[in-house]
């Protein structure tokens, strides 16, 4: 009896579509946990960098020097924002007249690395949504088709009882649970790990905000001191 | 800031993922079995069968008993007819005797399925029946007769053929004796060649003469093997001609009643499976009353009421009694009115015939505290 009904047997007993059925949620599972862990790490990692980033910028440290520490390659987070809008700056700065017009293309070249940071953050996100959306159906689809086995099986039984049912269900519903066993956590995941990334995502803007009104301030300065 | 080139990788989450879902199998398979309920038993109440046989049934049996025990014997009357017949040739042949008592054995056994087709045809079928029922017995008996002759016709083949083989077999004894005799005297003695040549033609001579005698019989054994097995074949021919119109005739009247013929046919030779049809019939009958008995709340414990229970054969109910009070009347309303509630039990008809009859009276134990 505890032989037959443990999940191990029941899947070994099961028609070979709910078997890969279940194989295929198996390899859902493990893979929406490896991208919850690897997620959770990334983000987790993001913030903590930002933090330091911040606390860094606001200490009132030499921008240009800040500039030559953030590392050329493939800067991440706030430090990438940071880089892409002051090397615009001191690009435009001596070309144009106008300091509306480098206002304009910092905030330009820091929207794009913003966007750029948001989608790095949500990287994989959408394939824990699939996961999450989709695992339930395709249990739900073993299980009907092994339930559909079962009924066919029985009709050509003499006499039915519980005792014949309950074990052809049991194992067709195991694909159902299968499913729910990959997609609750997908799901909890993805909504989590994307309000962290919404979090440090509004986080950025702000940042990248902060940012260009302090290079507008820098630039009122450097006209106030000009004119007179 | 040197932290920013360095991505998170994918090995140690993939690890991890792996770990978890290990872990979850794991418990799945080493912790669901402990944690796996003991058995237990589901019933509210148990009504318990203390006796199907009740005074009526035993009744019942011995009639039943009856019929069977003379069906025995007439069984076996054809064997000693058999045997009658033989006796005298049979003394003369005793080592074939074994093969023929198995031959008639099976003849009888042939025999007596055509007979028990027949019964059964009588108890069910018109005059037709009847009619078909006595041809089938003197084909039978033609069939049997038949049978008989060919058999003994094949003892006495078989009986010459063994001395035959006795023969050649003493004779090739004999013969290579002596060879073996005259060659140890030659390469021994050379004096003694004259008288071992000498020896040795008449060995020869004897050995053609012996040939020749072997030849003559096995020429005679083979025609008349030819003869017996034309006149076997022949025999064979008629009495499978025989046995085909007969049971053409017996599957025709089969037909109209196969079913209920078959399923007599098998409670009456199995007892195993009746008895477990019957089984399950009182397992349904019992789950039945269980679920339809309300126990009084204000029921004392340690109350047994024992209900007698009479059915009709097609599963309704005739008379529910208490045969046995518990003392409470209340208690034992309570099992009466189960088990009116709990009738007409329609699985009654699915059962076989003689099955049947078992239950039109059995007895039912109201026990709640066998349960807790």
């Amino acid at each position: 009896m505890n032989d037959s009904m443990s999940i191990i047997s029941l899947f070994f007993h099961a028609g070979l579509i709910v078997q890969l059925i279940m194989l295929i949620l198996l390899a859902a599972s493990v893979l929406s946990w490896v991208l919850i862990f690897q997620r959770a790490f990334a983000l987790k990692r993001d913030e903590r960098d930002l933090d330091e980033f911040e606390s860094h910028f606001w200490s009132g440290v030499d921008l240009n020097e800040l500039y030559r520490e953030v590392p050329a390659d493939n800067p991440q987070g706030a430090a990438h924002i940071f880089r892409s809008g002051f090397r615009e700056f001191n690009r435009l700065l001596p070309k144009s007249r106008s300091h509306n017009a480098v206002l304009e293309g910092v905030e330009r070249s820091m929207r794009v690395s913003v966007s750029r940071e948001e989608e790095r953050l949500t990287t994989h996100l959408a394939i824990l949504a699939i996961i999450s959306s989709s695992a339930v159906y395709v249990g739900l689809f073993g299980t009907v088709w092994g339930i559909l086995g079962t009924f066919q099986a029985l009709g050509g039984a003499q006499q039915v009882s519980l005792g014949t049912i309950a074990p052809a269900i049991a194992e067709a519903l195991v694909a159902t649970a299968m499913g729910l066993f990959a997609a609750i956590p997908a799901n909890i995941g993805y909504n989590r790990l994307t309000h962290k990334a919404d979090k440090l995502m509004v986080r950025m803007e702000n940042f990248a905000e902060e940012f260009h009104a302090f290079l507008h301030r820098n630039l009122q300065n450097r006209s106030t001191g000009e004119n007179t | 800031m040197a932290r920013h080139d360095r991505r998170v990788g994918y090995t140690l989450p993939t690890v991890l993922a792996v770990l978890l879902h290990v872990g979850v199998i794991g418990l799945t398979v080493f912790r669901w079995p402990q944690s796996d309920p003991v058995e237990t038993s589901n019933a509210v109440v148990q009504a318990e069968l203390i006796s199907m046989e009740t005074a009526t049934d035993q009744a019942q049996q011995a009639t039943e008993a009856q019929p069977k025990a003379q069906q025995g014997p007439e069984r076996e009357q054809p064997e000693p007819e058999a045997t009658q017949d033989d006796a005298a040739e049979e003394t003369a042949r005793q080592q074939a005797e074994a093969a023929e008592q198995a031959r008639e054995q099976a003849a009888q056994e042939a025999q007596e399925a055509a007979q028990r087709r027949a019964e059964q045809a009588r108890e069910v079928a018109t005059q037709q029946m009847q009619e078909q029922q006595a041809r089938e017995k003197s084909e039978a008996e033609a069939k049997q007769k038949a049978e008989a002759e060919a058999k003994q016709k094949a003892e006495a083949e078989a009986k010459q053929k063994a001395e035959a083989e006795a023969k050649q077999k003493a004779e090739a004894e004999a013969k290579q004796k002596a060879e073996a005799e005259a060659k140890k005297k030659a390469e021994a003695e050379a004096k003694k060649k004259a008288e071992a040549e000498a020896k040795k033609k008449a060995e020869a001579e004897a050995k053609k003469k012996a040939e020749a005698e072997a030849k003559k019989k096995a020429e005679a054994e083979a025609a008349a093997k030819k003869k017996a097995a034309a006149e076997a074949a022949a025999k064979k021919k008629a009495e499978a001609d025989r046995k085909r119109a007969a049971e053409a005739a017996a599957a025709a009247s089969q037909d109209a009643f196969g079913d209920e013929i078959t399923n007599e046919a098998e409670s009456i030779a199995n007892a195993r499976q009746a008895q477990e049809a019957s089984n399950g019939f009182m397992n349904l009958v019992r789950r039945a009353v269980e679920q339809s008995w309300s126990r009084p709340p204000n029921a004392a414990s340690g109350l047994v009421t024992v209900v007698r229970v009479q059915l009709l054969p097609t599963g309704e109910l005739l008379s529910a009694t208490v045969s046995s009070s518990s003392g409470d009347p209340g208690f034992d309303r309570s099992a009466v009115q189960a088990v009116e509630r709990a009738a007409p039990f329609t699985e009654m008809s699915q059962l076989p015939a003689e099955a049947r009859q078992k239950f039109r009276s059995f007895n039912l134990r109201f026990n709640p505290e066998d349960v807790r």
